[in-house]
Formats: structure tokens, C-alpha cells, sequence
């Protein structure tokens, strides 16, 4: 291979375009556009362009978005070349160090207050023991384990990563489909059954999956969810889509198999600092979903598991630094590049450009949520809902369609998006397994897809006015 | 991705065809090749090294023509390329001393007596890889999950997690 040839790799390319895309807003004049939402527009086309292709690494991109919006969309660009934009939202550009803060945002701490949770989960093995119970009373006829199984899954999945949960349980199942007959479908339904289960619990509560937190993040001043608020509207969701997911997974892959176990025994680790854990679980936990009794923020208790298991000791340094500090930048990117969106008046251009008070607001919701799914389904859900969500807050205060619901659409459909292995980690490790092929997942997941944004369509409305908006 | 290599070292032709063929589950994910010698096997593992293949399990027989088994082992061990690549000597010969010198000084793995049972190679062979897989930065374990340990894998990629 010479070289001419190597350097025209996939990676390049999308290096090359992103580059092109931050340039040319500083040479185009867009009329009706504020200088500062030039700059803007030109982080936010190299950001599509590099969370799209993952050219680099997620949050590495998610870093350079935030240094571009400190040294061009800051008070820090009138000592440069380029100097303070004309046109913010405010009249005078933002601090720096406004940007750096989105690397502590409140809905982070939350965040790694959910890590620290699922992190001891793993390390004492309660993930597995839960599961052992859980799993019990469903039986051992097959479509009733399945159900177990998705149900066990998906709230897992509220509390512990997506990945997490799947390789987690994908380590119970897999002996289990290895044991099957190659021809039988019941194979592709359990492979299916648990990163289904897993994208879907995710979006349980706001720990559950980083669109969520992302979304949370970007009301900014728009709007507040509490925990107990968000569960209130997602939890019958999860509920409902994971209950129809086993339907159509049931339906897609029937089997003869009469019956099957699982072989999972409880080993529960009873010393000190497993005790100290499940203490400090239950209380977060228990604080997280009575936010609306207490008044106590959930985002100020998610400082409380980290305090109280780094300082024990039961979390130890090798564990502190292993944490997936990765996923706290990418969510940061997106929070950052929000900002920038809402102080650069990029936002008020950007939602002028369409008509919005001739679309009915349940319209706008259904329209971001088949945009997300779309997103999603190609790239990160994190990073589909990094780009989508600032738009939806712009779009919900421009118009009736209410800011929390507006996000809710977004950061929900980031995670029904399932049809490919590269939909979501848990589908790649589904894929990876080999007990699956990729139109199994096509068709299942895209069935699902498609039912998710109609029961958004359909219960979002009612739920969130339900949890009082 | 980086492809990994299972590489044999075996004098006798017959001998050298048996263990390929009991290797044959793991030909869809792995590059198996076979040397007569340790001069063949170090030109082998040059090769790989050409071609940015890892070098992740060495199936090598002590009584070989010219160097033996252990003395080869030996020699690639001190090197930092081949630290960690997975050793196991699969010999009826090696005896007391030899046995010893090689685990500890070439860092072996394991050891299998001649004659071998094709299912307690394969096993051997795939628990040897799942932990050479999960020993490096640069391999992704689910690119292993259909062959190698699904579950030990699993428990490495919950704990990487990795954002959805």
C-alpha cells in the first residue's frame, strides 16, 4: 500500500470534512445569523461531524468542543487573534470558565453517584444475586424465563450502565443458548431479550443512561425534572415497552424447547464493606426516589455515595481511577456545546427558520423522537442526544410544546433506537456472542423502534402531565 | 483489528498435522501456523511481527532438532515482545529439570503431556488466548466473545462499560 492511499482512510476523511465544516461559517456570511452564531455553527457542524463518524475518540471530541467554545465563544477570545464575537443572546460573551463548569455539572455528580452504585453492585455481586432471586418465580417455561430475564434486565439497567447490565447477564445466558439446538429460534430471542431489556431500562430513571442525564442537563434555565419526577413519566414507559418487546420478541422467535433453567446460585458476600455498601445503596437509592418528600436534590445525594464509599475505603483508588470517567467528558461536551448553543443566539436563528406555531406541539415531539431514533440507531445514543437536545430545548421555548416534555422525546427515543449491532454496546455484545444474526435484530429492533415512538406519541403527553408539568 | 496468531512447534510431520487439526475450531478467529524448528518458528514469529499480527500462544514440543523446546522459550521470553504471548509445552519428553527451567525462567503457562485428548487442547488453547486477550489494551474481548471464554470476557467488558 503506498502512501498516497493510506492516508485516504475512513478516519481521514471524516477528519478532513469535519475540519471543512468548522471553516466554512467563518468565510460564509449566513444572513440572520449573529457573529457569535456563526462560531457557534461551526462547532457545532465539526462536532456532528466527529460524533457521527468517531473519527476520534467520543469525548475526545467532546473535549475539543470544549476548548473551541472557550477560545471563540468566550470572554478568553478578546486577548486572540479573532477577538469577541458581536451578537450574544446576553449582549457580552460568556466567562471561560462557564464551559470548564460543564465538566462538574450537578447531573454529572449525579452520574458518578450512579457509577459508584453499579461499580460495588459488581464488585460484591449483587447484580448476580438480584438476578438469582428475581429470576426465580418466572419458572422455566421459555417464554416466561424470557420475560424474567428482560424484566431483571431492565431495572438493572436503571441503576447500572447499559453495557454493564448486558455483559452481566449476557454471562448467565450465553452457556444456557450454547446448550440450545443451532436451529432453535429461542436462541436469537434470549440473545435479543437482554440488550433490548437493556437499552430500554435505561431510560428508567436519570442514572440510567447518559441521554438522560444529557437532556436533564440541557433545560438549563428552560426547566427542572427531580428523580422521582422523571421516574414518574419514564418507569411506566420502561414498563410498557419492555412488556411489548418481549411480545414481539415471543411473536419473531417461537420455540418448542418445553422448558429451560438457568444455573445461578446467591453467594452473598456478607463482610464489612460489602454491608457498608449495601447500607450506602439502599439510603441513595431510597433518597434518589423520595426527592419530592425530602426536598434534598438528587443531584447533591449523588455526592453521598462517592463520599461515603471512597472514604471507607470499599471503593479503592485502582477502582476510583477505572471508573468510566470517559462517559462524564462526553456528557460534558454535549452540556457545554448546549450552552453555547443558548449564549450565542444560535438557538433563536435556528428554530426561526421554521414555522413552529403552525405545527401542532404533539407533532414536534413526534418529529425530534423519529429524529433521535433515526440518530441513534447509527451513532452513540449519547452523542445523538448531545447534538439533538439543544435543539429540542430551543424549539420547546419558542413554542407550546413544553420544555421537559420536548427533551423527554429526545433522550426516550435516543434509547429505542436497537435495529443494528452498532445501534448500542449492548447490541454489539449481542452481536459479538454469535448467537444472533444481524436480520434478527433488524427486524426486532426496528419493530421496536417503531413502537416506541408511537407509545411515546401516544402515553408521553399524559405521563409527563401526570408527574405535574 | 489486530489478528492474533496460535503458532505450533513440532518436528515430527504426523505429529505437527494432528495438532492443526485439532486446532481446527479456533481457525475462524485465529492464524495458525507451524515450524519444525525454533530457527523456522523465530522466522515465523518475524513474519507476524511484519504483519502486526500478536503473537498471543506458543504450542511448542522440548526435543526439537538443533535448540530445544525450553531453550526457546527461554530465549523469547527475555524479550519484551514476546512477555506476554501464552506458553505451553506440549512434549511426552521434557524431564524433571527442564520442566522446571521452563517455568522458571521462560515463563510458562502450561504444560501438556504427550499424548494429548483433542478437547483438553482445544480448552487449554482457548483458556490460554481468553487470557492473553484480556491482558491487552490493544485486543477488543468481544471480538472473541463466539470462541474464547464468553463469560471471563463478559465480566472484562462490564467492567470497561463504555457509553451508549
Amino acid at each position: 500500500m503506498n502512501t498516497a492511499t493510506s492516508l485516504l482512510t475512513r478516519r481521514n476523511i471524516a477528519l478532513i470534512i469535519a475540519l471543512i465544516g468548522y471553516l466554512v461559517p467563518w468565510f460564509v456570511e449566513i444572513p440572520g445569523l449573529s457573529e457569535a452564531g456563526h462560531r457557534l455553527l461551526s462547532i457545532f457542524l465539526l462536532a456532528v461531524i466527529l460524533w457521527m463518524s468517531e473519527a476520534i475518540p467520543l469525548f475526545a471530541t467532546s473535549s475539543m468542543v470544549i476548548f473551541l467554545l472557550v477560545l471563540t465563544l468566550s470572554d478568553a477570545s478578546e486577548d486572540l487573534m479573532w477577538g469577541v464575537a458581536e451578537g450574544f443572546t446576553d449582549g457580552e460573551a460568556p466567562a471561560y470558565a462557564m464551559y470548564f463548569a460543564t465538566l462538574a455539572s450537578p447531573v454529572l455528580i449525579l452520574f458518578l453517584g450512579g457509577f459508584f452504585l453499579a461499580n460495588g453492585a459488581a464488585k460484591f455481586g449483587l447484580d448476580k444475586n438480584l438476578s438469582a432471586i428475581m429470576l426465580k418465580p418466572f419458572g422455566t417455561k421459555p417464554t416466561r424465563v424470557l420475560l424474567g430475564l428482560m424484566l431483571i434486565t431492565g431495572f438493572l439497567s436503571m441503576w447500572m450502565s447499559n453495557t454493564a447490565t448486558t455483559a452481566t447477564l449476557m454471562a448467565v445466558v450465553l452457556p444456557l443458548i450454547r446448550g440450545l439446538a443451532p436451529e432453535d429460534r429461542l436462541r436469537a430471542g434470549l440473545a435479543l431479550g437482554v440488550p433490548f431489556a437493556a437499552n430500554i431500562g435505561g431510560m428508567g430513571t436519570p442514572v440510567g443512561s447518559p441521554p438522560n442525564a444529557i437532556s436533564i442537563a440541557a433545560l438549563g434555565d428552560a426547566g427542572s425534572v427531580t428523580f422521582t419526577q422523571w421516574m414518574l413519566f419514564a418507569i411506566p414507559l420502561t414498563a410498557v415497552m419492555l412488556v411489548l418487546t418481549w411480545l414481539v420478541l415471543v411473536f419473531c422467535f417461537r420455540t418448542k424447547t418445553p422448558a429451560i433453567e438457568f444455573s445461578m446460585e446467591q453467594k452473598w458476600n456478607k463482610s464489612t464493606p460489602a454491608w457498608i455498601y449495601y447500607a450506602t445503596a439502599v439510603v441513595t437509592i431510597g433518597m434518589w426516589v423520595t426527592e419530592s418528600l425530602h426536598g434534598v436534590n438528587s443531584f447533591i445525594i449523588g455526592l453521598l455515595p462517592v463520599t461515603v464509599l471512597l472514604s471507607t475505603g470499599v471503593i479503592n483508588t485502582r477502582e476510583f481511577r477505572s471508573m468510566e470517567w470517559d462517559v462524564l467528558w462526553l456528557v460534558a461536551g454535549g452540556i457545554a456545546l448546549g450552552r453555547g448553543v443558548a449564549v450565542s443566539g444560535f438557538d433563536d436563528w435556528m428554530v426561526g427558520l421554521i414555522d413552529w406555531q403552525n405545527i401542532p406541539p404533539m407533532f414536534i415531539g413526534g418529529m425530534l423522537a423519529a429524529a433521535a431514533l433515526f440518530l441513534s440507531t447509527f451513532i452513540s445514543n449519547s452523542a445523538a442526544a448531545n447534538l439533538l437536545a439543544p435543539m429540542a430545548v430551543a424549539i420547546a421555548t419558542s413554542t407550546d410544546s413544553g420544555p421537559v416534555a420536548t427533551v423527554a422525546y429526545v433522550a426516550l427515543a435516543c434509547s429505542m433506537a436497537m435495529a443494528m449491532p452498532i445501534s448500542t454496546p449492548p447490541n454489539a455484545i449481542a452481536y459479538a456472542s454469535g448467537a444472533i444474526r444481524t436480520p434478527d435484530m433488524a427486524k426486532a429492533g426496528l419493530i421496536i423502534g417503531f413502537i416506541g415512538i408511537a407509545a411515546l406519541y401516544l402515553l408521553l403527553p399524559h405521563l409527563v402531565r401526570f408527574a405535574g408539568y | 483489528m489486530k489478528k492474533i496468531a496460535i503458532l505450533c512447534i513440532e518436528d515430527e510431520p504426523e505429529v505437527r498435522e494432528a495438532v492443526l487439526r485439532d486446532l481446527h475450531p479456533l481457525e475462524s478467529h485465529f492464524i495458525i501456523e507451524a515450524s519444525g524448528d525454533t530457527a523456522d518458528a523465530a522466522a515465523v514469529l518475524a513474519e507476524f511481527a511484519n504483519r502486526d499480527v500478536l503473537p498471543g500462544l506458543i504450542l511448542c514440543d522440548h526435543r526439537l532438532p538443533g535448540e530445544n523446546g525450553v531453550e526457546f522459550l527461554e530465549r523469547i521470553h527475555k524479550t519484551e515482545d514476546y512477555r506476554d504471548t501464552r506458553k505451553v509445552l506440549l512434549t511426552g519428553q521434557a524431564g524433571h529439570k527442564d520442566t522446571i527451567q521452563a517455568v522458571n525462567h521462560a515463563g510458562l503457562n502450561h504444560y501438556l503431556a504427550k499424548p494429548w485428548d483433542a478437547a483438553d487442547l482445544v480448552e487449554t488453547s482457548k483458556d490460554q488466548l481468553t487470557r492473553y486477550v484480556l491482558g491487552r489494551e490493544d485486543v477488543d474481548p468481544m471480538d472473541y466473545l463466539e470462541v474464547l471464554d464468553a463469560p471471563k470476557l463478559l465480566e472484562a467488558i462490564a467492567a470497561r462499560g463504555g457509553p451508549s
